[in-house]
Parts: C-alpha cells; structure tokens; sequence
C-alpha cells in the first residue's frame, strides 16, 4: 500500500479539532447532498390532505440524510478517527476518460473502433502497462467483443464506422 | 408434502430443458472465472454480468444469474485457497486454514472439501427453500402496505447491524440510495422529480448503472490505486491428488453438517448473511474442536466448515427475496434489479403466479451446485493458471467488457457515462469508509417503500401511527428499533473508550 507516508501533508489540511477528518468530511459531503436533493426537489408537490404528493418522499428522505450527515460529521469532530485517505489521479481519470471515449464513439465509429481506443485509454491508468502486450490484448478483446456481442448475445451493436458502412 | 414433490417435479421439468440446463451451465462457469480472476468479488461480478442475461427470458436469464451468482462464490473460495486473497469478503475465514493446507501441498482436498461441503449445504438449502416457501408465502399474503413498509425497515436495520463498520455510516448510505432511488419521474402523478430536465434521467438512475459504477468500476479504480501488480503469494507447486483421503471425510463430515445448519439459519435473516454465517462456522468449530491450536495450520474442518456455512447462507438468501421480495444483501437487490427488468415484481405473487418460474430457479439451484462440483474440480489447474494473468491487462479488458455491456441494455452512451460517475462516486464512498452495499439495497428497495408508505398513509387517512397499532407491523417496528439500539450501544461505548485512548489509531 503506498499511502502510509503520504499521510502527513493531508493531515495538516484540516484544523487540529477535527480528529476525525475521514468521517468529518464525509458527513460534509453527505450534508451537500442532502441540501441539494432538498433544492432540487422543493419545486415538488408536497403533501395534499393526508395523501402524499410527488416531493413528499424526496423530502423526507433527503431531511433524513441531512441529519446523519451531521451526525456523521459530529462523530468526525469529536472521536479520534481515520486520516483522509490519499486519492490517486491516474487510475480514476483514465478509467473516466476510457469510458467517456467510449461513449462517445459507439455510435459513429462503431464497436470495433470504439472499444480499441478505450482499451487503450484505459491501459494508460497504470504505469506497469507494457504496450507491446497490451496492443495484443486489446486486438484479442476487440475480435473477442466483436463476436460475442453482436453474433453470440444477438446485441444490435454497429462494428464498424458509420461512414464506411454507408 | 405431495405438493411438494409436484412442485419440485415442476421445477426439475423446466430446470432440466436443455437451454435452461446450458445457461445454468454457463452462468456457473462464467461466474467461476471473474470470480476467480483477482480483485472482483461476488457482487461485483454479479454487476458486470448483469447486462448479457438480459436478452434472454426471464427464466433462463434468473438461472443463469444464479449460476453467475454461485459460480462467484464457488470462485472466491478458490482463490481464498490458492493465493490467500479472498475473492469476497464469506471466504475470508477460508484463507485461513485454505492456504495453509494449500502450502502444505494439500491444495486439492481442501479444494474438493470446499466444493462437496458447498454441494451438500447447497442440497439443504435447496430442500429448505422448497419446504419454506408455500408458508411463507401465505404469511407475506396477509401482509399490508403498513407491515410491507415495516418489514423492509426491519431488513435494513438488520443489513445495517450485520454490516462491518460503523452502523451510522451504513444507515446514512441507506438513506442516501433511497434519495437516489427517488430520481426520475413519480409513480404516482408523473412528475419529474430531480431529472433537471435531462432526458436520460427521466425514467431514473438505472439500476445496472449504479450497482456496475459503484461495485465493478469503483473497485477497479481502487485496485489500481493499491498499485495493478497486488501481492500475489500464489502456490507455485503443482497441485497433486485431489481427491481427500479418507480421514479428511471422516474429520470434515460433521463439520459440514454444523456448518450447513447454521449458514441456513443465518441465511434467512436478512443482512449480509453469507458473511456472518462462515465467520459464525469457524468459530464454531475451533470451540468445539479438541484440539483448537491446529486451526490456522492447516484444520480441514476450518475449510469444510465455513465453505458449507456460506454456501447454505447464499442459498437460502433467496428465501426472503422469493417470498416477501424483500432482497436481504446486495447481491439479491441486484436479483430485484434482474428480475424487475424482466417485468417480475419480487414478492408472493411470483411463487402463485409464475410457478414455473419459482421452482424452476430453486431447481437450476441444486443442478447448478453440482455442476460446480463436477466441473470445477477437473479445471482448477486452469483457474490456477488464470490467477497468474496479471492484472495490468486484466482491467482495461473486464473495463471495456463492462463499457459495451451497460451500451447495450439501452443502446444509450449517456448510461456508460454515467456507470463512470458512479464508479468515481463509490471510490470516494470507499476513501471514506462509507460501504456501498448498504446504498444498494437503499436503491433497489426505495421505490418499494415509497409506495407501500403512500399506500398505508393513505389507508390510514394520513395518520402515521398506523405502523404502530396494526399488530405485526408493529412488532416489526420494535425488533427493528430494538436491533438498532443493541447495536448501537457498543458502537457508543467504544466511541467513548477511543475519546480516552488518545492518538490510538
């Protein structure tokens, strides 16, 4: 695990009272979640009579959070808890971005394109890729999804680009 | 009794069609091998597979999830005895005694006690499931809006208890599915609720979406996180006699026994109770064993156990989920998940209405056990071999598999899209020690609570203690309330020794 020494610059972020920043945080962020559902639901029929309207149950559930929210952040401030775990940047943004080039390309450039790319994108989240190997792979799973897909599952997938099919 | 035998005889007919006998076939052997290959456990695997049954119909598509579904585990103990990494968090307790044996050069028994203590608990459970079901069935049939609505609290407060890690935590990701379970347009009147108007959002947050984003792709980021080469202590000699000798039988037998009885036991109760259930076995075992220091060297019993235990738990799981369709872990609210996209409500109905459909699963159950059995032990060499694939190359591949999967359930590149987000949310969920399984269930059961909840405000003209008065869902209301303050007195305790142990973390 590589996060054990990385723990001292992320300690001195948060003020010393907070002796818990793992759930401190946390609960924070619980809280914004709740204050948004709640904004976002307030245009919201809320209770006719004793039947419920449609912002109803979004309400209640998001004043719930909100207060766990806080509960969870108490429990942050005032017990000894976990450290912020330290985020890594490049497992998440190529596992993203691999994705994000995915989506965009099935539809013009098909199943063939499209998921070479991202394999490739997606090998870039790791520094132990070795590309040789990797450029092998990807052609295998291309032809592998290739077949599997649209022939095995029956799948209405588009293999190849829209402008050399047309 | 003569109606069960029919109703076994029902479900032996569908299960034994040859395409339902292939699925089952498949979804086992698919199963075994992501849930064999590193870093995927049970749920997870259960996640990325999702999207490929659902082309097929709703009978064959449930039997092969539940072939996905024990494959997995079938698959996670294997690696609990190989390379002491516990593909999910019920064979945890394997590793123990697993690897030891397994260094020890004894990998093959310890791996055929595994697979036949699973097949005869899996038997049980099967047997218990059938017998079960019919009573169960005419309980939940009594049961209104107001008791439905308590029951489902009692399953989540019952989740959370069993669940590791703070009950605080776990009660708050509840709510916070349940919030995100309330996205899209209401049942009720139509109204789009939350959606900003974004047109992918209308009918909802996909249920394969979220369980894919924040199990399968979460975890992916994670892993890679804690670095793509994970120490990897496999056994490198060569795995010789697999067969168990004779003692090994004679030794592991009533182990198999205990342990099958209380995973059934513990298997019902909603809430993670695979889990409990093989942690509950080995101790079991080593307290009752003559001599307990041979636990952790290498104790067949302290695999037999525990195996048969978690097996029997995963098993009878599904009774809740099939009778009340009330799912009690994650990997049965992805089942709903399943099941509601093939138009099925979970619940009583399914057995009186669709009963080919109900027995025919419980069936596949037992055929598929067997299965696992007799195909597995042949190809442990080739699992062995799979976990040497490393895993640089292992998660682009199980990536894309996933990207083009949850495209196809719509044909929508927005829903891969947001399988990403939500793979960024779960890793921030894990950073923070929130566990995600409990958000799951909140996801899969808030529409369901939503609406028994109108239902029974609505029958009880708007007053709330209806949930009190009405006898059973009263009760259910006090064991809930009851479970929650039993767990959360120790949690409090503690919290409090921690305030006087300075800087002890």
């Amino acid at each position: 695990m590589s996060d054990a020494p990385s723990h001292a610059p992320v300690k001195s972020i948060m003020p010393k009272w907070v002796r818990g920043p793992q759930d401190f945080v946390g609960g924070l962020a619980l809280m914004a979640i709740a204050l948004f559902a709640l904004w976002a639901s307030s245009d919201l029929q809320g209770m006719r009579g004793f039947s419920f309207g449609a912002g109803t149950a979004p309400r209640m559930f998001a004043v719930l959070l909100l207060g766990l929210g806080i509960a969870v952040m108490v429990v942050g401030l005032m017990t000894e808890g976990a450290h912020l775990a330290t985020y890594a940047w490049r497992g998440p943004l190529f596992v993203s971005l691999s994705i994000l080039s995915f989506s965009l390309t099935i539809r013009p450039l098909g199943l063939v394109v499209s998921a070479f790319a991202s394999f490739m994108i997606a090998a870039l989240g790791t520094p132990e890729t070795k590309w040789k190997e990797t450029i092998i792979v990807g052609i295998c799973l291309t032809i592998g999804c290739s077949l599997l897909f649209p022939y095995a599952l029956g799948l209405p997938l588009q293999l190849f680009p829209r402008f050399l099919v047309q | 009794m003569a109606e069960l035998f029919s109703n076994l005889a029902l479900g032996f007919g569908v299960a034994f069609t040859p395409i339902n006998l292939l699925l089952c076939l498949i979804g086992a052997l698919v199963g075994t091998l992501v849930g064999v290959l590193p870093g995927i456990g049970t749920i997870a695997t259960v996640a990325m597979l999702l999207p490929i049954t659902f082309g097929l119909p709703p009978v064959g598509a449930l039997i092969m999830l539940a072939g996905i579904y024990y494959g997995a585990q079938y698959g996670g103990s294997t690696t609990s005895i190989l390379v002491n990494i516990p593909g999910e968090a019920t064979s945890v307790v394997t590793t123990l005694d697993g690897f030891q044996m397994a260094k020890q050069g004894r990998a093959g028994p310890a791996l055929a006690i595994a697979a036949i203590g699973s097949f005869f608990a899996g038997c049980v459970a099967t047997v218990l499931i059938a017998v079960l079901g019919a009573p169960l069935t005419k309980l939940a049939l009594a049961f209104g809006p107001a008791e439905y609505f308590s029951l489902m609290v009692l399953g989540l407060i019952f989740a959370v208890v069993l669940a590791k890690g703070s009950v605080l935590k776990a009660i708050a990701m509840i709510v916070f599915g349940l919030l995100l379970s309330m996205v899209g347009s209401d049942i009720e009147t139509g109204a789009s609720r939350m959606a900003f108007n974004i047109p992918e959002l209308a009918d909802g947050l996909g249920f394969a979406t979220v369980a894919m984003g924040v199990f399968g792709f979460a975890e992916i980021i994670r892993n890679l996180d804690a670095g793509a080469e994970m120490d990897r202590d496999l056994v490198q000699q060569k795995i010789t006699g697999l067969m168990p000798t004779k003692k090994d039988l004679i030794d592991s037998a009533p182990a198999i026994l205990r342990g099958t009885v209380l995973g059934s036991i513990l298997g019902i109760l909603p809430g993670g109770g695979a889990v409990i259930a093989s942690f509950a076995a080995y101790t079991l075992e080593k307290k009752i064993a003559k001599d307990p220091s041979r636990f952790g060297r290498g104790a067949i019993e302290g695999v037999a156990a525990p195996e048969s235990a978690n097996n029997a738990a995963a098993q009878t799981s599904f009774i809740p989920l099939l009778t009340l369709g009330i799912p009690p872990n994650a990997v049965m609210a992805l089942m709903v998940g399943a099941m509601t996209i093939h138009g099925i409500v979970p619940g009583p109905q399914v057995m009186t209405k669709q009963p080919e459909l109900f027995w025919g699963l419980i069936c596949s159950m037992w055929i598929g056990n067997l299965m696992l059995v007799i195909i597995n032990l042949p190809l442990v060499g080739l699992w062995v071999r799979l976990l040497r694939v490393p895993y640089r190359m292992l998660f682009p591949a199980i990536l894309i598999f996933c990207a083009i999967g949850v495209y196809s359930v719509n044909n929508a590149p927005a829903d891969a899209i947001m399988v990403a987000a939500f793979g960024l949310v779960g890793y921030w969920l894990v950073k923070h020690d929130f566990e995600p399984a409990p958000m799951l269930l909140g996801f899969v059961l808030g529409p369901l609570m939503e609406e028994n909840l109108r239902r029974a405000m609505l029958i009880a003209r708007g007053d709330p203690s209806t949930f009190l008065t009405r006898p059973i869902s009263g009760v259910l209301l006090a064991l809930a309330m009851l479970l929650l303050v039993l767990a959360l007195l120790p949690m409090i305790r503690s919290k409090r020794d921690e305030v006087f142990v300075e800087g002890e973390t």
